[in-house]
């Protein structure tokens, strides 16, 4: 009896041809994208261990603040390694961002890239230094042990600047910098002996200020709390606060909770998946039994019983599985295998640093995607969804009786009676045909909507991680910025201070014209201009910026935006100016100041060297994204200082597209100069920009993907749904006079009610999540999101491929109807 | 001579073959038939004697392999589906056995179906008396499977007659139905057909039926034979 059952059902699904590909495409979509999803998943946690282990494998460093903490660290039962850098002294070459640093290894252990010794020895005498070779070429020497360079360097970063010449006695790592990248944005490192600190120490001139680079006991048992903890109780063992420690978190959560989130994700995503696939599934069966029910009449007239019932369709769907599943499995695992290299690859090529895009290459071939837990755990998860799919239409189809083997009609609504129109028109048939079957029309719409709904809420985010933003922060406006480089309060050579800057009036009306007669250039713009200020009480974070702070101002227009982010406080403009008040625009730093609404600041402002004294109130903390300094106050206020020399750091220059490479040289040129000048060039904010979007867009496009492929396997099934199952009717219509073009009007208007109903729900619903989305991942500093962009061309696109999506499957499927005569479809169920 | 000038329906040497060589069956072999305006036939013959087929190329629902049915005088054969289509809107109405209303509309929306794919402005007046005449006056808001068999039917037939076409072809109309409403749903089809100078053509086992008929038409094997 078993074989007859499978040979029934082997035949039939050899008879339901269409319907049985569409179950297997579904299954193996399904199975597909599970397996997909876990194995990038698996292949991410791997190579982010990798990129972890790649980077350092230090779990936190101490700024130490005692000689003895050192020995004591050493001797520490937590520890595990150690090594200590003491950055020396700031390399003065141009405008690079550059350190003179010793490192010492205290315990082994430590890992730091960039300081594996390829040649050469660490430095031990005096005048030995080691780096990378791309260091020395940058500073103009040759690159190799042995030979000498000459730098220029201000020990701590203040003091006067020293001149020495050293012997390169060793070489680090190569590293390959892009060479687009202004200088400034790149911190290079260059490691002296020992013998040359306790030299400057011995005189006097050198304030020692290491760091500790550590490794705790416990990494694999350990969870990161318990290691966050770990760590700062020996902080405090030694005497240190929290302030002191900067913990490798990348690294510690990367090694203690092996990809949780990632996993997380995994599970979210594929909980989807397995939702909506069910789903199909599920319909694609109901359909099955409803249009099978007189044959299913007609096996249990022969006198089957409802248990060889159920198990001809858990066979249907056996055999299914067993062709659907292996498929999917494997097109599921090369996909990411294929794939996965190429997305690191692409994300690599916009890297700053191809340091980053070398270890990414480097281990992609090894990257570790195959688990078989996990395919067990894909294929025991795709049979619990169809056979959860199976359970509603078996049920079903148990209940099917012999009689309905000649009765059955379709009944598909409770209701008795139906107010109607007077007349028929093409829409009434198209209406009455959704509204026949309410719940089935919302649960379509509402799947079909949710996942649509997913695609807008991801859109809404990735559409808000623009490249240009991120640069944005950098250049305000225009394509250039040229920025004074300014200090705040530089004893040693005040003359770098803004008060003394300003003097020089580097941004005056002559320079302004000389650059607007670049050749490209369109215009200009100054930037509100920034005024010195310090004060004599006692305040944390004036001490904290040798009591020196830089004040702006904001215009009344500016109010409404400033109000709309307040946190605490009043803005009221009027009263500000009268009473003198300020306003703190960064949260975090007021709270870390321990700032309060209504404390009073006895100032002295630096015109130049005239001082002006001003004591003003804070009324009221906002936390906006325009770049504004910490304190500001109205412009009023502002100009009531009265100034003496223009105020000016930055100017914003806006060039025409086509001469932009022109204008940079000549701007480079000048830049070049003034060695207080700082070019900032939209193309290379936008190289960087571009750089850490890509590294959150290929991930979620791929995410976008998957959701779209959902949506349509939904699709496909509502429209085969809804025409296949209505063969016989639409046979009958055809017979009282409907024409092709009738047909068409009548699929396209219900798929066309169908797309407006999902749009509907997927725009309202979609915006709204998706806006809440795009608040929680800024709040969670994702990406730098800054602005919330509406998903509009997301939106459009989605509209467009519903809808040719719906009009073109629906044309297909009514063609095929069309193909079998209007008779055998108004036969079809007699 | 009278007689010819109202022939309204005609098929002239109308074949339809159904598969090639050995297994080739000849549904429908070289019928010859004309029909007058207003003339009530009846057409008989055992199951598989390609009755069922002559009235569906009859009804333009199906193509002859050759031989040509002309309604009012024009060959439909050479037609395509857009005017075929319209045919079967104007010209025609249908009656199945199993009913075939469309479940998703009430009674009344079924009845004015054919009009409104015709874009026809509604006769009210003509469609209630329809109603009327045909006892469903109660039950134009009800949807047809709160119908019983003899009023679905009834709801058909009503659906046949009210676009006005000039032709009605039902297949076996009262086979599903017991032989009381079977009777009762045919005198109504006959009254409703005389009231409205429609043509009438019934597919029919039933030999009261046949009788009640002006004319008999005997098919065996695809062929009249009496």
């Amino acid at each position: 009896m078993k074989k007859t059952v499978f040979r029934l059902a082997f035949s039939k699904l050899r008879y339901h041809k269409s319907r049985t590909l569409l179950t297997g495409i579904s299954i193996m979509l399904t199975t597909m994208l599970l397996m997909a999803i876990g194995t990038t998943g698996i292949g991410s946690i791997d190579m982010s261990r990798q990129l972890a282990v790649a980077q350092s494998n230090y779990h936190a460093a101490f700024r130490l603040t005692q000689p003895e903490q050192l020995s004591i660290l050493s001797k520490h039962i937590n520890v595990e390694s150690l090594n200590t850098i003491e950055p020396f002294a700031q390399i003065i070459y141009g405008k690079m961002n550059g350190t003179l640093s010793l490192s010492e290894t205290v315990k082994d252990g430590i890992y730091i890239s960039n300081f594996e010794l390829i040649e050469g020895h660490l430095p031990e005498q005096e005048n030995e230094i080691c780096s990378l070779p791309a260091f020395f070429e940058r500073v103009g020497a040759e690159p190799v042990v042995g030979g000498t360079v000459t730098l220029s360097f201000r020990v701590n970063g203040k003091g006067e600047i020293q001149t020495k010449e050293f012997t390169i006695c060793g070489l680090l790592t190569d590293r390959e910098i892009s060479t687009e990248i202004s200088d400034s944005r790149i911190a290079w490192s260059a490691y002296i002996s020992r013998a040359l600190l306790a030299q400057y120490e011995k005189a006097g001139l050198y304030e020692a200020s290491p760091s500790a680079y550590l490794r705790f006991y416990g990494e694999d048992e350990l969870s990161y709390d318990e290691m966050e903890n770990k760590i700062k109780s020996t902080a405090s063992d030694i005497g240190l606060g929290e302030e002191y420690i900067s913990m490798n978190k990348q690294y510690l959560s990367t090694m203690t909770n092996p990809g949780t989130e990632t996993m997380l994700i995994v599970v979210f995503v594929s909980l989807i998946v397995i939702l909506f696939s069910a789903l199909v599934i599920y319909s694609i069966y109901y359909v099955g039994v409803i249009t099978d029910i007189q044959e299913i009449g007609k096996l249990k007239a022969l006198g089957a019983s409802r248990k060889q019932i159920a198990r001809l369709f858990f066979c249907q769907g056996g055999i299914v599985c067993a062709f659907a599943i292996p498929l999917g499995l494997l097109i599921g695992y090369l996909l990411p295998y294929i794939l996965f290299p190429q997305i690191i690859q692409a994300a690599g090529s916009t890297a700053l640093d191809s340091s980053y895009l070398e270890y990414l290459l480097n281990i992609k071939g090894q990257i570790h995607m195959f688990s078989l837990p996990f395919l067990v755990l894909v294929v025991i998860a795709v049979l619990i969804t169809v056979w959860v799919s199976l359970l509603k239409p078996i049920r079903m189809a148990k209940k099917v009786s012999p009689v309905d083997a000649i009765r059955y009609q379709e009944n598909t609504t409770d209701c008795k009676s139906r107010k109607g129109h007077l007349t028929v028109k093409v829409s009434t048939l198209t209406w009455s045909n959704l509204s026949r079957n309410k719940r089935r029309t919302a649960v379509t719409m509402l799947t079909m909507g949710l996942s649509c709904v997913l695609f807008i809420c991801v859109s809404a985010v990735l559409s808000s991680t623009s490249a240009e933003d991120l640069a944005r922060r950098n250049i305000k406006q225009g394509d250039f910025r040229l920025s004074l480089d300014y200090s705040y309060h530089d004893m040693e050579y005040p003359e770098n201070n803004l008060n003394q800057l300003v003097q020089q009036d580097y941004f005056n009306e002559t320079f302004l014209e000389q650059l607007a007669s670049i050749e490209g250039v369109e215009s200009i713009e100054r930037d509100s201009g920034r005024i010195l200020s310090s004060t004599d009480m006692e305040s944390a974070i004036y001490e904290a910026l040798d009591n020196r702070l830089p004040l702006s101002y904001f215009t009344r227009k500016e109010v409404p935006q400033l109000s709309a982010h307040l946190k605490a406080g009043s803005i009221d403009y009027d009263r500000m100016t009268a009473e003198n008040e300020i306003l703190c625009t960064h949260v975090y730093s007021f709270d870390m100041y321990k700032l309060a609404i209504g404390d009073v600041f006895p100032l002295t402002l630096y015109d130049g060297d005239r001082e002006i004294p001003l004591t003003v109130t804070l009324a009221a903390l906002t936390q906006v994204d325009a770049d504004y300094p910490l304190l500001i106050m109205t412009e009023d206020t502002w100009n009531n200082l009265g100034l003496t020399y223009d105020p000016t750091t930055d100017i914003y220059i806006h060039v025409k597209k086509a001469q932009y490479d022109d204008v940079k040289k000549t701007l480079q040129d000048i830049a070049a100069l003034n060695e207080h000048f700082e070019l900032y060039a939209m193309d290379e904010e936008l190289s960087i920009g571009r750089y850490s979007v890509s590294m959150i867009k290929y991930p979620i496009y791929l995410l976008l993907l998957l959701i779209a492929v959902i949506g349509f396997m939904n699709l496909i099934n509502t429209m085969i749904t809804s025409i296949v199952t209505r063969k016989k009717e639409i046979g009958i219509l055809q017979a009282l006079g409907l024409s092709n073009r009738q047909l068409v009007h009548m699929l396209a208007g219900e798929g066309i009610i169908f797309t407006a109903g999902t749009l509907f729900i997927s725009v309202t619903l979609g915006n709204l999540f998706g806006y809440l989305l795009f608040l929680y991942a800024k709040d969670e500093h994702f990406m730098s999101l800054s602005r919330y962009h509406y998903p509009l061309w997301e939106t459009i696109g989605l509209t467009l491929v519903l809808l040719v999506g719906q009009i073109a499957i629906t044309c297909f499927i009514s063609k095929r109807v069309e193909k079998e005569s209007l008779i055998e479809r108004i036969r079809s169920q007699e | 001579m009278k007689e010819h000038t109202n022939i309204i329906l005609r098929t002239e040497n109308l074949c339809k073959y159904y598969g090639t060589g050995d297994n080739l069956v000849k549904a429908v072999d070289c019928i010859d038939l004309a029909i007058r305006q207003g003339e009530f036939v009846s057409i008989v013959g055992k199951s598989g004697s390609g009755k069922s087929t002559l009235l569906h190329m009859l009804g333009a629902l199906d193509n002859p392999t050759s031989g040509s049915v002309l309604i009012d005088g024009e060959d439909i054969s050479s037609f395509k589906e857009n005017r075929l289509s319209q045919i079967r809107r104007r010209k025609i109405g249908f009656i199945f056995q199993s009913y075939n209303l469309i479940p998703s509309l009430n009674v009344w929306e079924n009845i004015v179906l054919p009009l409104g794919l015709d874009n026809k402005s509604l006769d009210k007046p003509f469609i209630r008396d329809i109603v009327k005449t045909l006892g469903l006056e109660n039950k134009v808001k009800n949807l047809p499977n709160t119908l019983s068999g003899g009023q679905q039917q009834r709801c058909a037939i009503a659906r046949a007659i009210a676009a006005k076409p000039s032709i009605i072809l039902a297949d076996e109309p009262t086979g599903n139905l017991d032989t009381k409403t079977g009777d009762e749903v045919m005198a109504l089809l006959k009254a409703s057909a005389k009231k409205y100078g429609q043509t009438l053509v019934v597919i029919t086992h039933n030999e009261e039926i046949a009788q009640m008929a002006d004319r008999t038409v005997m098919i065996a094997d695809g062929k009249v034979v009496g």
